[in-house]
């Protein structure tokens, strides 16, 4: 919630312009009903025409009826264009603090799942000032205007009318949020079975083929959703109170304001008109407590989506620059000294590994796939830091140069390298933003891509991605290979850079490795066949360590 | 009931093929969506008599000047139909969530056995997170709809006009007043409506593009974060989501013109009553041929804001309803269809032909092509054989086809060319008897949620606990079982958790052991083990191989020398025998 108050005070303008078109509603709504009901009282008490004052009144129910249309307008206007505002100002937040921490060594932050809930996280929390603390806001300062208007016309049922209110709108709430908590648990741990039965279908599904077992699976999956339904069913005895209390709480208060004020009216403490008048406005001023109960009621989802984004906020990256940086020469040999890294306790991907890479030298790592290849890949980046050996370039530790400057000097392509959202174009200049067309050209020339970029209606200016053009695995690594092949960086790191490519575009690729990386180091981790000659050295990673190849 | 989706003045005439299936999934939950759409009409019976009550109470109190004592039954009264309403309202609500979970549990039944029905090959390409996300999340934003929508959507189509009708003996003009309005209410309902659905559907366009954005960019964040260009990509989030404010603001100013209509005409509703009755008390209207009670005014006003009510709760769900259409789009999109409850899918005869009782079942193809999206052609018109009883090793470097071609002899995968178990034609035989007859360990199979030993009684449901123990213990499971504290019983989660890939792998060779297969193929079954164990395995894999057909696809040559015969897939998609490739340097297969 920290992260959204400070957000909401950046904004604190617009959200209390939204605030007050929104109490300004309802007070034209409440006085609107209050007046028609005083005016149409005192009418009817009127012993004749001439002495009942006609314009005040009903210019007043014309005025409130005009002010609540427009404010009503304005209240959802102010209030979405503020919420927008937020919106942006909560993504930028966010980005920005995931740059320093990315890429997360926790393997739970590496799914596809992560970024999915994140993006979902921050949309939960977008709506949370329409959705809640506006009504609970209105409801409050309502509270306070009902207060000042019974305490000059019925101070007897002030008491019971604010209290009665407080309960319903503010209390409640609060309460079914609490119930909601501990209900909550049954709840949840079913929709958790169902989710690991639902991907142990799915997940298993070739399995399940095999052992001839889908009929079970699905026969779980109809245990699963039963017991999903039987535990909402059981919740659902406490939500439905909700609706429930809001109609009790405004009733229960409308008849103690009703006999309080009875009561006076007999005394002579208070005239028939002003007795309607101040029963229509309590009625009408439960009109937000709809609102907030239904607010209220995603609340739960709400804070924790804001708790799990707050502790990603709060993470402190591991990987830091020092405070005293040091140069990073713009050449010199690679050295890898005595390196070891590990996954968790017993893990061990790399222990002991040497290798030197002159500057310009050109080589590849073979090896199964979980050798490691791509995690000694990542340490020349410090995307992980190594526990034990170190890395040099040039002589210089990496560890002491600042990382923009390795960035600088170090390009990789991963196995994992995403196409973005946006043109071709604005795709390949992510490596060079000053490269120019024939540049842009001349990368994909080598990467084997031209001819097809070339072929397209809107050739460099095609917008791939959402609602463009879709390419292929094939398509989409070759682009990837040729923002790598664009970058300046002197060192270039290549992780499987041919999968997904045939076996003719990769032989040719790998054939003519050597002039499109003249004048750079290289670095090539692959499982492919290697034609002759495409590298200077072949390395075979094996049980952590590097041994020369053939 | 159609009242929104059929009224001529909605853009949207005929209602959209989403909400049509959504009909027809609420008919599973009908009773519970019965009583929540009753409970709505019933109150407002109530809330009429409250009125009515309310407005005498009040009356006699002024007018009639009767003490607060004699009113006690009167008030008493007002709280019995409080308290029936409330009563109501917990119905109501409780009666609209039971008939979405109703109508959430059949759809995820449907959705999940339609999943099982399908091909492996259909279900390879797609994401499994995605597709588990369309069953759970999808399915639960159909909440709303069933659980609030429906029945504020009938009771905004009935409730206003029965309210008018109600308030005609009272007064005429008042009665006429909402009576004629009440044909415009449809109108007004497909004015919010359409109003409500476009503010809704604009956003959730406007937040799907940004959030997808978002996603995107934070996917290759450490991309853009090596490539120096995060901070450059700070700007643009910020731009795209300034761009789609704007945009959707633009929307939004007209369709929140509809909110401000229906309060427009809730305040009307109330000032024209109160200014009508008040101007026929002072005598300066006169439309009615008697004199009008100050109970009667007041019930027409209290009744006034009630007559709208109903309207806005509806404005207040649609969102509900809009989410429910996005939800069947994406189900629709991820699954190709909408699933439809099949009359009785579980009681569909087999069909094709069964295998012989035979004990080993020889394996034939020809001329077999198999193509993959990811990697292109694997096998180029190759041929392979293996004969009844006969144990034949596979190699090949990684990459090189050797789990393809088990996929297609396991019927997982499609092909093109013959391919024949037992001299019948792989696509002709029966489903259960293939899965009876041949039995497949997968390169990563897949551990169920439930303990170790409950995963190898998979293999056969009704085996003993000592079969099961000495399945372990042949396929080396008990090595590493037995120092777990709770042994066989120990818990493994999701995606396998807790045990490593090659116990994985064991315990789903244990499963194989307790069937009776005819055929077995088996991709990488010592791979991740040391050559000890590896040793132990192959040798329980051949006892149990005895008498029955076997195929090993591995990388090991230690393994590949036990087996009868070795062969290989060579670069050009050929199954060749492993002396013609004797020549080829076998990268890998060391």
């Amino acid at each position: 919630m920290r992260l959204l108050f400070s957000l909401y005070r950046a904004r604190a303008a617009g959200l209390l312009l939204a605030l007050a078109l929104s109490c300004l509603t309802l007070v034209a709504g409440v006085a609107l009903f209050g007046v028609s009901g005083w005016f149409l009282t005192g009418a009817a008490l009127a012993v004749s025409a001439m002495s009942f004052d006609l314009f005040a009144p009903s210019a007043m129910v014309r005025g409130f009826s005009f002010l609540r249309i427009a404010s009503r307008y304005g209240e959802r206007l102010a209030g979405h264009a503020t919420t927008f505002k937020i919106l942006s100002d909560i993504r930028v937040r966010v980005f920005s603090r995931l740059i320093p921490l990315v890429p997360f060594k926790a393997a739970a932050h590496r799914t596809g799942d992560f970024v999915a809930r994140l993006t979902a996280d921050v949309e939960a929390l977008d709506m949370m000032f329409l959705q809640l603390v506006a009504p609970v806001a209105t409801a409050i300062l309502g509270a306070v205007g009902l207060g000042l208007f019974l305490g000059f016309v019925l101070p007897d049922a002030l008491v019971a009318a604010l209290v009665g209110f407080a309960l319903t709108a503010l209390l409640l709430p609060i309460l079914i949020v609490l119930a909601g908590r501990r209900s909550g648990a049954e709840t949840v741990r079913t929709a958790a079975e169902l989710r690991v039965a639902v991907l142990d279908g799915i997940d298993g599904h070739a399995d399940l083929v095999t052992l001839g077992a889908t009929r079970e699976a699905i026969e779980a999956i109809d245990r699963a959703t039963a017991s999903v339904r039987t535990a909402r069913l059981r919740q659902s005895w406490r939500i439905a109170c909700g609706p429930a209390f809001v109609v009790l709480g405004a009733g229960a208060t409308l008849i103690a304001t009703l006999w309080a004020g009875l009561g006076t009216l007999e005394a002579g403490g208070v005239s028939g008109p002003l007795l309607v008048a101040a029963l229509l406005a309590v009625t009408a001023i439960f009109e937000v407590a709809g609102s907030i109960l239904r607010g209220a009621g995603r609340l739960g989802a709400t804070s924790a989506a804001a708790r799990r984004v707050q502790a990603l906020v709060d993470t402190e990256p591991t990987i830091r620059d020092r405070a005293d940086p040091v140069a990073l020469p713009a050449t010199g040999p690679v050295r890898f000294e005595n390196i070891g890294f590990s996954y968790g306790r017993d893990r061990s991907i790399l222990a002991g590994l040497d290798l030197d890479i002159g500057f310009g030298e050109r080589i590849a790592i073979i090896g199964e796939s979980g050798s490691g290849k791509s995690t000694l890949l990542a340490l020349l980046l410090r995307l992980a830091d190594a526990d034990q050996g170190r890395i040099r370039i040039g002589g210089v530790d990496i560890r002491d140069v600042r990382q923009a400057d390795l960035h600088a000097h170090v390009a990789l392509l991963s196995q994992d390298a995403p196409v973005f959202i946006g043109t071709i174009r604005d795709n390949l200049r992510i490596a060079d933003p000053a490269a120019d067309d024939a540049a842009l050209f001349q990368a994909l020339e080598r990467a084997r891509l031209a001819e097809f970029v070339r072929g397209l209606p809107q050739g460099l200016g095609t917008w791939l991605g959402e609602s463009g053009q879709t390419l292929s695995a094939g398509q989409a690594r070759r682009l990837c290979l040729a923002r790598t092949l664009l970058s300046p960086a002197k060192v270039v790191l290549l992780d499987e850079p041919t999968a997904g490519l045939d076996r003719p575009t990769e032989a040719a690729f790998l054939a003519d490795l050597l002039a499109v990386t003249a004048g750079r180091t290289v670095v090539l981790a692959t499982h492919a066949a290697l034609p002759e000659g495409a590298v200077d050295t072949v390395y075979r990673l094996e049980n952590g360590a590097l041994r020369r190849n053939g | 009931m159609s009242i929104i989706d059929s009224t001529p003045a909605a853009p949207k005439a005929a209602p959209s093929r989403e909400i049509k299936w959504l009909r027809r999934q609420g008919r599973v939950g009908r009773g519970a969506l019965g009583l929540a759409v009753m409970v709505p009409l019933v109150s407002a019976c109530l809330t009429v008599t409250q009125a009515y009550w309310l407005a005498m109470i009040l009356h006699r109190a002024i007018v009639d000047q009767v003490p607060a004592a004699s009113q006690v039954p009167a008030i008493t009264a007002l709280g019995g139909m409080i308290l029936a309403r409330a009563v109501l309202a917990w119905i109501g609500e409780a009666a609209g969530i039971r008939a979405a979970e109703d109508v959430k549990q059949a759809v995820r039944r449907q959705l999940f056995a339609d999943l099982m029905r399908r091909g492996p090959d259909w279900m390879r390409q797609r994401a499994s997170g995605e597709l588990a996300s369309q069953i759970l999340d999808q399915v639960e934003a159909l909440d709303g709809y069933f659980a609030r929508f429906v029945p504020a959507m009938i009771a905004a189509g009935l409730v206003p006009v029965a309210f008018a009708v109600v308030l005609m003996p009272v007064d005429l003009v008042v009665g006429l007043l909402l009576l004629l309005t009440a044909p415009l209410i449809p109108v007004f309902m497909a004015l919010a409506g359409w109003g409500a659905e476009a503010a809704s559907r604009q956003h959730l366009t406007a937040l799907a593009r940004l959030s997808g954005l978002f996603a995107d960019r934070i996917r290759g964040l450490v991309v853009l974060k090596l490539f120096g260009r995060a901070e450059d990509e700070i700007a643009r989030v910020r731009g795209a989501s300034d761009e789609f404010a704007v945009r959707t603001l633009a929307v939004l100013r007209i369709a929140f013109l509809s909110s401000a209509v229906l309060e427009f005409f809730a305040a009307l509703g109330v000032a024209g009553v109160a200014l009508y009755v008040g101007l026929t008390y002072l005598d300066m209207i006169d439309l009615r041929g008697s004199a009008l009670g100050l109970q009667a005014g007041l019930f027409c006003l209290l009744m006034a804001p009630e007559v709208y009510l109903p309207l806005r709760t509806l404005a207040a769900h649609y969102h509900d309803r809009a989410n429910a259409k996005a939800a069947v789009a994406n189900i629709e999109a991820a699954f190709g269809a909408l699933p439809e409850a099949a009359p009785s899918p579980a009681t569909s005869a087999p069909v094709g032909a069964r295998l012989a009782g035979r004990r080993a079942l020889a394996v034939a193809a020809v001329d077999l092509t198999v193509e993959t999206p990811e990697r292109g052609t694997i096998l180029s018109s190759a041929t392979f054989e293996i004969g009844a009883g006969e144990t034949v090793a596979l190699l090949g470097p990684s990459g090189i086809g050797k789990s393809t071609l088990i996929e297609v002899l396991a019927r997982l995968r499609g092909h093109s060319g013959r391919v024949e178990i037992d001299g019948i034609a792989l696509d002709a035989i029966e489903e259960g008897a293939l899965r009876r007859k041949v039995a497949v360990l997968g390169q990563r199979p897949r551990l169920f949620h439930g303990t170790i030993a409950s995963n190898i009684r998979l293999g056969r449901p009704h085996a003993s606990d000592r079969e099961v123990r000495e399945a372990a213990e042949r396929a080396c499971v008990l090595d590493f079982a037995d120092r777990l504290p709770e042994g066989l019983d120990t818990p493994v989660g999701e995606r396998g958790s807790g045990l490593s890939g090659g116990e994985a792998q064991r315990v789903a060779l244990a499963r194989i052991f307790l069937r009776d297969p005819g055929l077995i193929l088996l991709d990488e079954p010592t791979a991740h083990l040391d050559a000890e164990t590896e040793a132990r395995v192959v040798q329980a894999i051949l006892a149990f191989a005895w008498g029955r057909s076997l195929l090993v696809a591995t990388h090991s040559m230690a393994v590949a020398e036990q087996m009868g015969r070795i062969c290989v897939i060579d670069g050009a998609g050929q199954i060749v025998p492993f002396e013609a490739a004797a020549a080829l340097e076998l990268d890998g297969a060391a």
